[in-house]
């Protein structure tokens, strides 16, 4: 075959690289050719660097934190014996299932001047609420924490499994040379790890980044808040998509920079002997610490707001909607939109073992789309819709919606598939294609088993993300097609936190079960 | 290769599948020898139950069928502009005659001009042109600490940028729509410039920086962190009709109260309003509907649950809504609201309004 021929099978990537990337490029594309808007001298002067740098602080605030919250966990439950380790190892994971707006619902209810720990402080000191102080989620660190909180085990997940599945070689000749368990952490297991991490790192900030609802709830104006208030308050989405260009630019260069960082020091292991030395037993006092730590994280990021979920839901005397056409919907969408963005994850991951040129163009076109926020693809899908001359109805809206999905999400596959396929040793491959295998057969034979377990992963990942998925869910649904996300956000934009709660329990609750999955098959290839 | 063509194909007979069940009018029609149902397609930005309840009598009294699409307004506008002419919108119901204006101004709405609507619709409450009709009322006014001020002090809305207001104030994020229409009749009436000194003098006023909805705020004066509130009237009336008690306590320690903008202007009024598509092809049906919202029966279900104030004189008032001061509504068009929009953005940003 010439060189200048492509080949077939640079077909299926070629087209999937423009399914993923066109709703992102039309809603640009509809951004830039619509013209200046009347208020886009006005944003660029007044608006845009606050909502650039407060986004920036959002982000570092939210990194700081998620590192702070999940490098020290992974390293304890993986490398240390201590009480409740089994059942943290799973758990930690469960904070997954919250969506981020109804994590800042339910911070807010509890923080609040009129939330239960205020009113506590004010009945025991006497004080009125200006007398002393509280701290206030209302503010940066505020969103920062919440985001953090819910997408932390991103972060989790990828150390566990990097400090779980280092080479024994490679930490037991640093025990032998001495080094201590401190100076195992800092000078041996964190750089090496430290590529995984920051992969996961990377997927959780482009998350936060795009983030509207629990923004916009707190009162912070970043850049996702600022997108929706072009197109809402000024009545202009081109502005709205030129502002998401700064999004998917900041995306690119979170995965540049970190793509750089690890080629520089990504270590290739060649051995195959992954696991673990034996856990090794804590000294009681830093084993109880270990596990009040623990405990503390799920207490935060899980169990007190769902408490006072549920507490609120109880409050509630009010009649309740018939929900189960709701939770068949969010069902049907959810499957339909993780199989469509599950083989567009596979497709990419493939075709990444290419060509570094190929690996490169598939993570930003999909980091594009997952930076990208849900309202900037469906004004995407809309631009489509109009070129296309149809209806949002029916099929045609459902097609639209999941497209959306796939668009928005595919990187969330991606990364989990890559992952697997980057901590195997790089001979393996080469080993199969000495052996002649290419094509399908291949596919079948060596890199489907390979990235199988990442796969699974990436589809548990995807279903968890499309459950919460709401401002494209809510502008592309069908006539009838209502889903959990959409009847939490329609209560809570009518002030009805309280019926708001039970669809947004549902949503977790949903979102339990594809998290506890992957928390069992996690560990089970930690034990494997 | 094989193997992934039949995933697709099977991923896209999967959506054919699902999306072909997805439209339960399609299966109603029950007797072969009627006609085809009437359709009417509703595209609202409201979320209460009590209008699904409203929307079946409807289907009832009719035998029409409803296909409701709920979204926000600004979501419902784009997808109609993307729509075209293809767009199966008959009726859009929106809150805040600001939203309406929008979609007027977009060119996807028609002149009604019927005379069963405007003999039910005071003028100042419809659109002169006929393109849109309120249905119900919702005021923007002040809950305060009653402890603290007299009504006199908070008579009129330019009162609030004075000193003696100094860390009193809450009030929610300058982008929702509630604000903007408010500061749309502002500049109407003081022009841009003193209307952005005013909104510069609120935030030198605020407790706190703009957070959370109307009920926080209101809330957060039970809880002693400000004493003024900007509040829809509603929020106000749903938590002294809530069932917890704490609510209601909250409703009991404040007061209520419709500022006007100088002396006898009258209190800024807003409506829920509905608009007759560019597409709209039934047009019997839709002003069908149109007058069925404005029926005594229409009006409770509009009010009773959302506590808006119903539009025709005579209809029933919904629960706690007594307890609302009286008021002399303005006179201002409501149609300045969306006019001004994008104005009144850009000044509340200049004037630091989160």
């Amino acid at each position: 075959m010439p060189r200048w021929m492509p080949s077939v099978s640079a077909i299926p990537p070629a087209v999937m690289i423009g399914l993923v990337g066109l709703p992102v490029f039309a809603a640009i594309y509809a951004g830039l050719v619509a013209g200046d808007g009347a208020t886009w001298a006005h944003i660029l002067e007044n608006r845009l660097t606050p909502y650039t740098l407060t986004t920036l602080a959002t982000l570092i605030l939210a990194a700081i934190m998620m590192l702070g919250l999940a490098v020290p966990a992974a390293w304890m439950i993986s490398q240390h014996d201590f009480p409740g380790r089994a059942f943290f190892s799973w758990a930690l994971i469960l904070p997954l299932a919250m969506p981020g707006y109804v994590m800042a619902y339910a911070w807010a209810d509890l923080m609040g001047v009129a939330g239960p720990l205020q009113s506590q402080i004010r009945a025991v000191t006497g004080l009125t609420a200006r007398e002393y102080w509280f701290p206030n989620l209302f503010t940066v660190p505020g969103l920062a924490f919440v985001l953090a909180s819910t997408l932390f085990p991103y972060v989790y997940i990828t150390a566990r499994a990097a400090f779980s599945m280092q080479s024994l070689a490679t930490l037991d000749a640093a025990r032998s040379l001495g080094a201590r368990p401190l100076d195992l952490f800092w000078r041996v297991a964190l750089p090496v790890a430290m590529p995984a991490i920051l992969g996961g790192l990377c997927l959780a900030l482009m998350e936060a980044a795009a983030d509207y609802g629990a923004a916009d709830f707190l009162g912070i104006q970043t850049l996702g808040v600022g997108i929706v208030r072009s197109w809402t308050s000024f009545g202009e989405p081109n502005t709205a998509a030129r502002l998401a260009l700064m999004l998917i630019a900041l995306a690119a260069i979170l995965l540049v920079t970190a793509r750089l960082y690890q080629g520089q020091k990504g270590l290739h292991q060649t051995s195959t002997q992954w696991r673990t030395p034996g856990r090794t037993q804590l000294p009681r006092p830093i084993a109880v610490a270990a596990t009040l730590l623990c405990a503390m994280i799920l207490i935060i990021c899980f169990v007190a707001p769902v408490l006072r979920l549920l507490w609120l839901a109880s409050q509630s005397a009010t009649r309740t909607v018939d929900l189960a056409p709701l939770i068949k919907s969010t069902l049907a969408l959810g499957v339909l939109g993780t199989s469509g963005a599950f083989i567009a994850a596979l497709i990419f991951t493939l075709a990444a073992k290419r060509t570094q040129t190929m690996k490169l163009a598939t993570r930003l076109i999909a980091a594009a789309g997952y930076a990208a926020p849900g309202a900037v693809l469906g004004l995407g899908a809309l631009f489509i819709l109009r070129e296309t001359g149809q209806a949002l109805t029916g099929g045609i809206a459902i097609t639209l919606l999941i497209w959306i999905y796939i668009s928005r999400f595919t990187s969330a596959g991606v990364e989990p598939m890559q992952a697997a396929l980057d901590r195997l040793p790089r001979n393996l491959d080469n080993a199969a294609r000495s052996l002649g295998s290419k094509g399908v057969r291949q596919f079948f034979a060596v890199d489907f088993p390979l990235i199988a377990p990442g796969a699974f992963a990436a589809g548990l990942i995807l279903f968890v993300e499309i459950l919460k998925e709401l401002p494209a869910t809510l502008m592309l649904r069908p006539f009838g097609w209502d889903t959990l996300a959409v009847k939490a956000h329609a209560y809570a934009t009518d002030e009805r936190l309280a019926q708001a709660t039970l669809p947004s329990l549902l949503i977790v609750f949903a979102g339990l079960a594809p998290v506890l999955l992957l928390s069992w098959r996690l560990s089970q290839t930690e034990r494997a | 290769m094989t193997h992934r063509t039949r995933i697709i194909a099977g991923l896209s007979l999967l959506v054919g599948a699902v999306s072909a069940c997805s439209n339960p009018s399609e299966t109603t029609a029950a007797d072969p020898t009627a006609e085809a149902p009437r359709v009417l397609t509703l595209y609202s930005s409201r979320h209460y139950d009590s209008d699904k309840t409203l929307y079946a009598m409807f289907e009832e009294a009719t035998g029409a069928t409803l296909d409701v699409r709920e979204a926000g307004a600004s979501q419902l506008l784009e997808t109609m502009k993307a729509e075209g002419d293809q767009s199966p919108a008959d009726i859009v119901l929106a809150a805040d005659a600001g939203s309406l204006w929008r979609f007027k101004d977009a060119g996807l709405t028609q002149a009604l001009n019927s005379d069963t609507l405007n003999a039910l619709v005071p003028a100042n409450y419809r659109a002169a042109d006929g393109h849109w009709y309120g249905v119900s009322r919702r005021m923007r006014g002040i809950a305060y600490d009653p402890n603290r001020w007299t009504a006199d002090d908070l008579a009129q809305w330019p009162m609030l940028a004075a000193e003696d207001k100094a860390g009193e104030i809450c009030v929610r994020s300058s982008s929702n729509i509630y604000n903007l229409s408010l500061m749309g009749e502002l500049i109407h009436r003081l022009g841009s410039e003193a209307a952005q000194d005013w909104a510069t003098a609120i935030v030198a006023n605020m407790a706190r920086n703009p957070q959370g909805g109307d009920t926080d705020q209101i809330r957060a004066i039970a809880a002693g962190e400000c004493s003024i509130a900007i509040v829809n009237h509603y929020y106000w009336v749903r938590l002294g009709a809530s069932d917890s008690a704490a609510d209601q306590q909250v409703a009991a320690s404040t007061a209520f109260l419709f500022p006007e903008f100088s002396d006898g202007s009258g209190s800024h009024v807003n409506i829920t309003g509905a608009a007759i598509t560019a597409t709209a092809d039934d047009l019997a049906l839709a002003e069908e509907f149109l007058a069925f919202l404005l029926t005594e029966t229409g009006q409770t279900y509009l009010t009773t649950e959302t506590k808006e104030l119903p539009l025709i004189a005579g209809a029933p008032l919904p629960d706690g809504v007594d307890a609302l001061p009286s008021f002399t509504p303005s006179d201002t068009a409501l149609d300045i609201y969306g006019q001004n929009q994008a104005e009144a953005q850009r000044l509340f940003d200049l004037a630091g309004w989160n």
